[in-house]
């Protein structure tokens, strides 16, 4: 535990120094709102329709961002085959590095749906407060697979371009099923499906989750 | 100290078409420093990787401690220094070193950092982030880094490439501190004149195997410059 | 080492293929009664269908075959397995692409367009995505254990994923009663059923054949490589 808590403990000492990356996440989907503004001109009940996917189209580019970020600091001096020639299991430090990217995904996501909110009049109710459990079960899918995949891009030259390309069709299923259950919270009313949905994300979560820490070992391997 | 730190009976890595060792044996005996020459490729980082346990021998005994590394129970009595420093330039010197000292579960963790810090003349930089360092500060925070968790064995690949004179100088001084400490040590190197300097005993890799072994004793750099460059092959040799 | 390049079962495989990819064609051609169909491009149209689902076949059975080569690779290290997931991953590849040209051929005269967003379209050219993005990273790493740890893990989890893929891409589609496609009423006749499975057949032969020839460029690739450098070692 002592590993994973250093991990994050060191990743947050960095980034509230620098705070390089959830600025730039943020500044980031703050952009993407502002261009989808142009590139869209829709009405506002077929905006209500779309936004679920509108928002995690932002959390999920920008995340790219902050995984790209969180990786780039443990290549710039060597430092993963630093952290893998230590006595800590290297399924720890994945679990370190997955739950700090994790973290400071939430943390730009709550600082982001407040502006998504005001830009796009959503209504709030009771109901909005389901975009929590949803945010976090879409966003432990997406680092849980993020991380992982970007360890093995980092040893090559093409790390970013890789990394998307191993990624995105990966995450399938997390877009898929956030975005449904976010556009029912948006609309004020949870459908049928919202519930098993909901249960689907956890299992993709605890599957990725487990596999990642199982073969992390083998990414680190030379 | 009488049982060796390291036995490498007829190691071979062979994956596919990389041919990486081709039965390599030797030993280390305890408080030796040892130096391995040989040119790029000629599969020294390939020994290291095997000895710290980051990769495994296709075939052959490996012995660390007595121990295969790959269980990598032999960890916490190892480091690693490279010409990588594996330190993060947003942290301060004392948080870089807090963050390995925590992953190696030193023990009075604080009052070793400030040890250690004194003991490489950076104590009065330890709040300063790692980005404004020189790099011959950053060489010293890497040998604070390495000696931390107060290892056994030192692991040195290639540690020379990329530092100035003045920055050599300072890890020589420090490889004949831990010399004298009786630390064993285990450098690759081509540079025939440093190795010479330090080591009691040395071995030559060419082309994946075991050309020569020896000690140092009576050797002169000229005698063992000739052995050299007629062991490796001519011409391209010596980069 | 035997003589790689002479081997019996090349020449099996080949024989059978040679005899029964004529047959199949019959079969497909004039054996199947043609299906009703409001007009005759698409009745012929259809006759893409056998060669469609078997190379669908072939492309999932190809990519359970990389995460086998990949779970035994991390478990014994050996070459031979890394080689397996390799030419199993471009062979499904190489099939995914077939279903997702031939998808689009049987589209077009059927239900009037090129490419719908159809669950099994969908989810075709993501795995076809997934798989392509092994073969990046492959392309991207020097040959080594490296490079055999990393396409392994990734090999893992793609497959892992397949599953969870199409079922999401399927219940999605349930979300969107607008999206197109009956895709006939699912019963095949008699006569369309032992095509298909015919095709399946042939197809997994076809498959075997072309993973014994490619296992066999790779084994022989090492071997050439390892002369040279034994050569080059004593010279």
């Amino acid at each position: 535990m002592s590993v994973i808590w250093a991990i994050i403990r060191k990743d947050f000492q960095m980034e509230f120094r620098t705070k390089e990356s959830i600025t730039a996440m943020w500044i980031f989907s703050l952009l993407i709102f502002v261009i989808f503004n142009f590139t869209f001109e829709i009405s506002r009940l077929l905006l209500l329709q779309i936004s679920g996917g509108l928002l995690w189209v932002a959390f999920i580019f920008s995340g790219m961002l902050g995984l790209n970020r969180s990786f780039q600091v443990e290549k710039e001096n060597g430092n993963l085959r630093g952290l893998s020639l230590t006595p800590a299991d290297p399924g720890l430090i994945y679990f370190g590095k997955f739950l700090s990217t994790t973290f400071f995904m939430l943390i730009f996501e709550a600082l982001i749906f407040p502006l998504f909110i005001i830009f796009y009049d959503i209504q709030l109710s009771l109901v909005t407060l389901w975009i929590i459990p949803i945010s976090i079960l879409g966003t432990l899918g997406f680092t849980s697979l993020g991380t992982i995949l970007s360890a093995v891009a980092i040893h090559t030259k093409q790390q970013q371009i890789l990394l998307s390309l191993l990624l995105w069709p990966l995450i399938t299923p997390i877009i898929i099923w956030a975005v449904k259950t976010t556009g029912d919270v948006l609309s004020g009313e949870l459908s049928a499906a919202f519930q098993p949905v909901m249960v689907r994300m956890l299992v993709f979560d605890v599957i990725f989750t487990t596999i990642s820490y199982l073969l992390f070992e083998y990414v680190v391997q030379e | 100290m009488s049982q060796p730190v390291i036995v490498a009976e007829n190691l071979r890595k062979e994956f596919g078409r990389v041919v990486a060792l081709r039965g390599v044996s030797f030993q280390v005996e305890a408080g030796a420093f040892f130096t391995i020459f040989g040119r790029n490729g000629a599969g020294k980082s390939t020994l290291l990787s095997i000895i710290s346990g980051m990769a495994s021998a296709t075939d052959g005994n490996i012995r660390v401690f007595g121990e295969d590394p790959a269980e990598r129970t032999h960890r916490h009595k190892l480091s690693v220094i490279s010409h990588e420093s594996f330190l993060y330039d947003n942290l301060t010197a004392l948080e870089n070193l807090s963050f390995y000292g925590k992953l190696y579960q030193v023990a009075d963790l604080n009052d070793r950092m400030h040890d250690v810090l004194h003991q490489v003349g950076l104590h009065h930089r330890r709040f300063d982030l790692v980005r404004t360092f020189s790099r011959g500060m950053v060489q010293r925070l890497t040998i604070a880094r390495a000696i931390l968790h107060n290892p056994d064995l030192f692991l040195l690949d290639e540690p020379f490439t990329g530092l100035d004179q003045h920055a050599t100088e300072m890890l020589i001084g420090l490889m004949e501190a831990l010399k004298s400490q009786g630390k064993t040590i285990l450098l690759t190197t081509h540079d025939l004149q440093i190795g010479l300097r330090l080591s009691s005993r040395f071995m030559i890799l060419e082309r994946q195997r075991v050309v020569e072994t020896g000690s140092v004793e009576g050797l002169t750099e000229e005698m063992l410059r000739r052995k050299y460059f007629s062991l490796i092959s001519s011409g391209e040799a010596g980069q | 080492m035997t003589k790689p390049y002479k081997s019996q079962s090349f020449y099996v495989l080949a024989g059978l293929l040679l005899v029964l990819i004529p047959v199949s064609l019959y079969m497909i051609f004039q054996w199947v009664p043609p299906i009703k169909a409001s007009n005759p491009t698409e009745a012929t149209a259809q006759r893409i269908f056998y060669y469609h689902v078997a190379s669908a076949w072939i492309g999932f059975f190809a990519f359970f075959i990389v995460f086998l080569g990949s779970v035994l690779y991390l478990w014994k290290k050996e070459r031979r397995w890394e080689n397996m997931a390799v030419a199993s991953a471009e062979i499904g590849t190489l099939f995914m692409t077939i279903v997702l040209v031939t998808g689009p051929i049987w589209a077009k005269p059927t239900w009037g367009i090129w490419w719908t967003w159809d669950a099994r379209l969908t989810s075709s050219l993501v795995l076809w995505l997934i798989y392509v993005a092994y073969l990046f990273l492959r392309r991207y790493l020097p040959d080594g254990t490296r490079r055999a740890n990393l396409s392994a893990v990734v090999g893992i989890i793609g497959f892992i994923d397949v599953p969870l893929v199409w079922f999401s891409i399927r219940w999605w589609e349930t979300q969107h009663p607008s999206a197109v496609v009956a895709g006939g009423d699912g019963s095949l006749a008699p006569e369309m059923l032992k095509t298909l499975l015919f095709c399946v057949g042939i197809f997994t032969i076809l498959y075997l054949l072309l993973m014994q020839r490619r296992m066999q460029i790779a084994r022989l690739e090492d071997s050439i490589n390892r002369h040279y450098k034994e050569w080059e070692t004593l010279s």
